[in-house]
Formats: structure tokens, C-alpha cells, sequence
């Protein structure tokens, strides 16, 4: 049963209440809201950016399948141009792609963060690479083709340069771990 | 204020706010602080018992709401919702602060002799003036049962003490009231 203090309490609970906040504690809120959402996309990229390459990768190839799929009858009529010299760019870029594969594999799968699957894909000789080559064997003067292949190696080599420049921001690079320590101590 | 919330809560406009909070919409979050920020800003001012920690224990909580308002289900209450986001960051900010709840010995509360409440005159500025000046674990145990109006037993799960020791600590709040808007009565 309620006592006079209680009974009091419950008959004047209105005027116990003050007035709300002062506007600062919304303008912060606002702020934190805002930062809160830039911040959350800022470290999703951050946390995620391997797979967010990836992605780009698979974009990419997708693309040049599009591409390349979406001319199909077009490049068939148009087979006898001329010989390309596709090999020469071919080769100056697999070597490139090579060099770069091989600085990125010589992280530790921890720090790479990646799949089986998408260890896969990064690699040169992926199965959008490997349409490509076919069909430029089978069309080898279509510039289309050559253009799609070319326009591949491109876009591997700008990826594994991106990669390598987070791999370089967010750890010491694998072959100078040893050096860093030493100058250190 | 607390009209608003009040009457926002469980309504169709409540849950189209909610709706669209839960979507990210800034403004019907704007519209959810608007209808319910007074009446959590007085429980973490009763709580805290200063305007800069109930401020800023007011941003946090409703952080939290903005952060968890995707959990709210649809038949739950708004406003008890909220409420129970504010008082856990208002017990958060007392934890900080170094607040800590104990168990205490059940000992029976006796009135103090002379303490005759048809001589003296409650009034509102008193009482709050009484319960500001209370010890932290008396003020929380109070405000948390006669103005937030949680049960003993809730209390106690959420102090972490005993149902007994809440009983105990608020039959004490409410003596040492009494004490203290009597002595204002006897000085004034």
C-alpha cells in the first residue's frame, strides 16, 4: 500500500519532469549518425577490400566474356584481317603479371585473406583468359579479340598493383620482415 | 514531451517511423528522438544526477537504438524498448563512475521516531532536492522503482543483487527522504 511519500510521487510525476535536452546532444547525434555510416562503408572497403578486388576481377571478366560473346557473330565474319601481334603484347604483359603474381604470393594466406576460389581467379591463366586465348586462336586476326585480350591484361596488371600497394601499406613486405626488425634492434 | 511519447507509441505512425528508421531514413530517426528524447533525457538526469553525464549517456543510448532498432519487433513496445536501452546505459555510466551494487544484510527498516508526515509539507522542489542528495546506490534503486517504475524484481536482475537487497535499499531511499524534507520543513 502506497505511504504518503509514494502517493505524493504518483500525483505530481508530471512536475518531476524537466524540460529535454539541450539541441547539442541531437547536432552530435546527427554527426555520429553520419560519421557512424561513412565510417561503416570506409571499413567495410577496408576489412573487405580483397574480396571488393576480386569482385572487380570477376566484373572484369564477365565484361570481356560479355564483350567478347556479344561480337561472336561479328568476329566470325570478319576473320580474315590481318595477323595479329597480340604475342609481343602477350608476352610483355604475362611477364609483368607474373612478376606481380609472385610478390603476392609471397604473403602468407593470413594476410591475403583469400580463398582457394579466389586465388584461382587471380591467377593469369583463369578460365576467362583461357576463352580468350582459344578464341584468338581460332580468330587470330579479329581485333575485337585482340582488344578484349589486351584489355584483360590491362586490367589483371592495374588490380595485382592496387593489391600490392595495400599488401605494402597494411604489412611489411614479406622479403624485408627481417631488415625491418634489424633496424630496429 | 512525454505526452508525445505517450501517444507515438504503438501507433501506426510509430511503426511507419520505425519502418522507416529501420531503413536508415535520418529523419524519421529525427522524428523517433524528437517523441521520446524529454522523457529519456529525465530518466538519465534522475539518474546520473548531473546534466553532462545524462546528456551524454542520452547520445549513447540512442546510438544503440539507431544501431539496434533493426532487432525491434513489431508487437513490441517503442518506448519500453528505448527505455530499457537508456536506463542500461545509464547503469553503464554509474559502472564507469564506479558505482557498484552490493548485497546488503536484510535488516528490517524502522520509521524514525518522530517522523510524523502530517506535520511537514511535501512539495516537488523538496522531494527532489531530498532524492538529489541521496547516495548513488538509494537514488538508482528509488528512481528506478517509483519513477521508471520497474518491479523490485527487475531491479534486481538488473543491479545484480537481490530482490531482498533492492526492497532493503529502497525502504532506506525512501526513510532518508522523509529525513531530509522534514529537516527542510524544521529549518524553513
Amino acid at each position: 500500500m502506497p505511504d504518503n511519500f509514494e502517493s505524493f510521487i504518483r500525483q505530481h510525476r508530471e512536475e518531476f519532469e524537466e524540460k529535454g535536452p539541450s539541441p547539442r546532444v541531437w547536432d552530435a547525434l546527427e554527426q555520429e549518425l553520419t560519421v557512424g555510416r561513412k565510417g561503416k562503408v570506409v571499413s567495410l572497403l577496408q576489412k573487405n577490400w580483397f574480396k571488393a578486388a576480386v569482385i572487380v576481377v570477376l566484373m572484369a571478366n564477365a565484361a570481356a566474356l560479355f564483350y567478347f560473346t556479344r561480337h561472336r557473330e561479328h568476329q566470325q565474319q570478319e576473320l580474315a584481317v590481318i595477323a595479329p601481334d597480340i604475342q609481343e603484347a602477350g608476352v610483355y604483359y604475362t611477364t609483368r603479371i607474373n612478376e606481380k603474381l609472385q610478390q603476392i604470393n609471397a604473403y602468407p594466406d593470413a594476410a591475403l585473406g583469400l580463398d582457394s576460389t579466389a586465388r584461382k581467379e587471380l591467377a593469369l591463366r583463369n578460365d576467362t583468359y583461357k576463352a580468350l586465348e582459344r578464341e584468338l586462336k581460332n580468330n587470330p586476326g579479329n581485333e575485337r579479340i585482340r582488344a578484349a585480350m589486351v584489355r584483360y591484361y590491362q586490367l589483371k596488371l592495374d588490380l595485382l598493383d592496387k593489391i600490392l600497394e595495400e599488401l605494402q601499406q597494411k604489412h611489411v613486405a614479406p622479403g624485408n620482415t627481417k631488415k625491418h626488425y634489424e633496424a630496429e634492434i | 514531451m512525454k505526452a508525445s511519447a505517450t501517444n507515438l507509441n504503438q501507433t501506426p505512425l510509430a511503426e511507419y517511423i520505425v519502418e522507416r528508421c529501420k531503413k536508415g531514413d535520418v529523419r524519421a530517426f529525427r522524428e523517433l528522438y524528437d517523441a521520446y528524447s524529454a522523457a529519456m533525457y529525465n530518466i538519465c538526469l534522475r539518474m546520473t544526477n548531473n546534466v553532462s553525464d545524462a546528456e551524454d549517456t542520452l547520445q549513447e543510448a540512442f546510438i544503440q537504438v539507431h544501431r539496434s532498432i533493426h532487432k525491434l519487433e513489431k508487437e513490441s513496445s517503442i518506448s519500453a524498448w528505448i527505455k530499457r536501452i537508456v536506463v542500461n546505459h545509464c547503469l553503464n555510466t554509474l559502472r564507469k563512475k564506479k558505482v557498484y551494487f552490493e548485497d546488503v544484510e536484510d535488516v528490517e527498516i524502522k520509521a524514525e521516531e518522530g517522523i510524523d508526515e502530517a506535520q511537514f509539507t511535501w512539495t516537488v522542489a523538496a522531494v527532489k532536492s531530498a532524492i538529489h542528495t541521496l547516495p548513488q546506490g538509494y537514488r538508482t534503486v528509488l528512481n528506478l522503482y517509483l519513477f521508471e517504475e520497474y518491479s523490485h524484481r527487475e531491479i534486481a536482475e538488473m543491479l545484480g543483487i537481490t530482490e531482498s537487497t533492492v526492497k532493503t535499499q529502497y525502504m532506506r531511499a525512501k526513510e532518508k527522504v522523509r529525513q531530509i524534507v522534514k529537516q527542510q520543513n524544521v529549518t524553513r
